[in-house]
């Protein structure tokens, strides 16, 4: 095997951090080569893909449905703040 | 506390206006509901003490949330070492499983249907990610989601953690493997 050939696992793991940073050319270049040659690689790489649209886009929708505190947190909460307010501002 | 406004020192003025998101953040974050409600609150205590601390020049949901970060990285440190590092390890074993002696792929990835857009069985798919994600040592699910979902970057997410940038990109590839494999046996498996 020759230096810029890489296995499957570690082209798995390129491809992993791919995703996280910017790669050097050296290895963008390995991860190309093998993709050509590889359809199972290939298609590791398209779930990774897909798997990070679909979390994208149900963080979108959690985004604009709006998650809120529940009422008792809430007022536990603000119990708690205006136990400390009036303790400061009347020593 | 000379020139500030009456609105910017009362917390349950904050508590109305930036509780929700700040709760939303802590979710983000941490799996425990109930903890991220202790943290808004300890964020907006911590907050009240330091409010001296507060210049006009940055917004002040960027310094509740500044504020809300350390005490998300405080909250994972005192999570006992078993949740931690050391789970993260036995994970390793299942991953060297997939692939052969020469490194090529053993248990090879399944055909997950042509089209992605059919495969949007939505809720149902997004309940088994999260099973999924709960099968997983709990700093290797935030990672991942918060990468994967919030689209946080690995400097923020090595922060969280405590950890080095290098392992951080370890753990984020265990956990991609991991997630992958196990919608491929309990989603696209189970549809055959």
């Amino acid at each position: 095997m020759r230096h810029w050939m890489f296995s499957c696992k570690k082209i798995t793991g390129m491809i992993s951090e791919s995703m996280d940073r910017k790669l050097p050319l050296s290895r963008r270049m390995g991860i190309r080569f093998h993709l050509m040659m590889c359809a199972l690689c290939r298609r590791y790489r398209q779930q990774l893909l897909f798997i990070r649209t679909l979390l994208r886009s149900d963080k979108e929708a959690e985004d604009l449905s709006g998650q809120a505190l529940s009422d008792d947190a809430r007022k536990r909460i603000e119990e708690k703040l205006a136990g400390q307010v009036p303790k400061d501002r009347h020593p | 506390m000379t020139g500030n406004i009456q609105t910017d020192d009362d917390p349950i003025s904050w508590l109305d206006q930036y509780g929700d998101a700040l709760y939303r953040f802590a979710r983000a974050r941490v799996r425990d509901a109930f903890a991220a409600e202790d943290l808004v609150q300890e964020t907006l205590l911590a907050a009240y003490r330091s409010r001296d601390g507060f210049f006009r020049q940055s917004s002040m949901k960027t310094w509740l949330t500044g504020i809300m970060k350390h005490k998300i990285v405080d909250y994972y440190r005192k999570l006992t070492p078993e949740q931690g590092e050391d789970n993260l390890d036995d994970f390793t074993y299942s991953l060297d499983n997939l692939f052969d002696t020469r490194e090529k792929w053993k248990i090879k990835p399944g055909e997950w249907g042509g089209d992605p857009q059919n495969v949007f069985e939505g809720k149902e798919l997004m309940a088994t990610i999260h099973d999924c994600l709960a099968g997983m040592p709990e700093k290797m699910a935030l990672a991942f989601t918060l990468r994967e979902k919030e689209g946080a970057s690995t400097g923020e997410i090595s922060e969280l953690l405590q950890t080095g940038k290098d392992n951080c990109w370890v753990i984020l590839y265990r956990a991609r493997m991991l997630l992958r494999r196990c919608l491929e046996i309990n989603w696209f498996g189970r549809k055959k």
